[in-house]
């Protein structure tokens, strides 16, 4: 199944080059330019991951990837950043983030955490899923 | 500006102001990378018999060429600020030092998504320390746009009075961006520049007198 994916990152010409790239390897790619963009995108779709600057014109990638935690928690978020500092790494990795990458990055490397992120938010859903089971059949007295 | 400003203030806008340049640089080559690497998977898959379409690979070599230009343009400004310590006080074009200032700050008023332009400009040259008078336009910059809004527009204009030079700046349907009692105001003291503002220009005036020669 082809990995769903959203990337937000206010470089025009980068997001059109490597949702290009990444749709030669098979897979499903939405670009938004804007955290407002990325918001509504977010509300009607689905994805695997989301590939997130730290820096947007609208709103910094740790405050946007504390929006996207809180209404999606299961979402695998992976940051690019031109501006890689462990500070910003560590809080983000705090806030959930599954990884935190700098540009330029290698596409392999990439996707290869994208491919990882899908499996496990696969897991995650799975679980939930099996629990909200569970809980139906604990709480019906079948 | 017989002193010189504070040490530390001047590394603190030095780092600020490379910080900055350096990201912009980053995401050049970020852009250049990938479009390297679409050439590369367009190779591939021809070699695989795909064939490559002409249109596809000048509109990628435009994109290169395009990113090189602008890495170029973020490199000369770069240069040009690092050589504004070469000298303590030298002559000084103040309409390119104001426009240096603006393209360097640009990066940082692009991400409160306000742009910066320059208005008109008579010229004035003066002798100035470049290093100092650029940090002056640039915190004066970044204190204007803490008070606008998304989409507003920074105008910032010079021109020669009294002997001295008056820099201004202007926000296009709103008031003044910048007061008397501003934060900086140790710097200006330091310059010798004095802040005023016309409330029915909506303008905000640093005036930097002449300086002697022999300061």
């Amino acid at each position: 199944m082809a990995e769903k994916v959203l990337l937000i990152d206010d470089e025009v010409e980068f997001l059109e080059t490597l949702s290009e790239r990444m749709k030669l390897r098979g897979m499903d790619v939405s670009t938004a330019e804007t955290a407002g963009n990325a918001v509504t995108a977010l509300d009607s779709n689905e994805y695997d991951a989301i590939v997130l600057d730290l820096q947007m014109p609208d709103m910094n990638g740790i405050d946007m990837l504390k929006v996207i935690k809180k209404s999606h928690p299961e979402m695998q978020v992976i940051l690019l950043t031109g501006q890689a500092t462990l500070e910003a790494g560590i809080q983000a990795m705090k806030l959930g983030a599954m990884d935190f990458m700098e540009k330029p990055a290698d596409i392999e490397s990439l996707t290869e955490k994208i491919r990882k992120a899908q499996a496990k938010k696969m897991v995650i859903v799975e679980k939930k899923t099996a629990d909200k089971v569970h809980d139906i059949l604990q709480t019906r007295g079948w | 500006m017989t002193q010189t400003l504070d040490t530390r203030e001047g590394l603190q806008f030095f780092g600020r102001v490379s910080a900055s340049v350096s990201h912009e640089i980053k995401n050049v080559f970020a852009v250049i990378n990938e479009a390297a690497g679409l050439i590369e998977d367009l190779t591939v898959m021809a070699e695989r018999g795909i064939p490559l379409q002409p249109d596809r690979l000048k509109g990628v070599a435009n994109s290169i060429q395009g990113q090189i230009r602008r890495g170029d343009t973020i490199i000369k400004n770069m240069n040009a600020f690092a050589h504004s310590t070469d000298e303590t006080v030298r002559e000084v074009n103040f309409v390119e030092i104001l426009d240096l200032t603006r393209a360097l700050a640009a990066r940082l008023a692009d991400m409160r998504q306000i742009r910066l332009i320059l208005g008109d400009c008579e010229p004035v040259s003066q002798l100035a320390n470049p290093f100092d008078l650029m940090q002056l336009l640039h915190s004066s910059i970044l204190a204007a746009i803490d008070s606008m809004d998304a989409d507003d527009t920074l105008v910032l204009s010079v021109k020669p009075v009294n002997g001295g030079a008056s820099f201004s700046l202007s926000v296009p349907g709103k008031d003044a961006p910048l007061k008397n009692d501003h934060v900086f105001s140790s710097t200006l003291q330091t310059m010798n520049v004095t802040v005023t503002v016309d409330e029915n220009l909506r303008t905000t005036e640093l005036f930097l007198p002449a300086q002697d020669a022999t300061d």
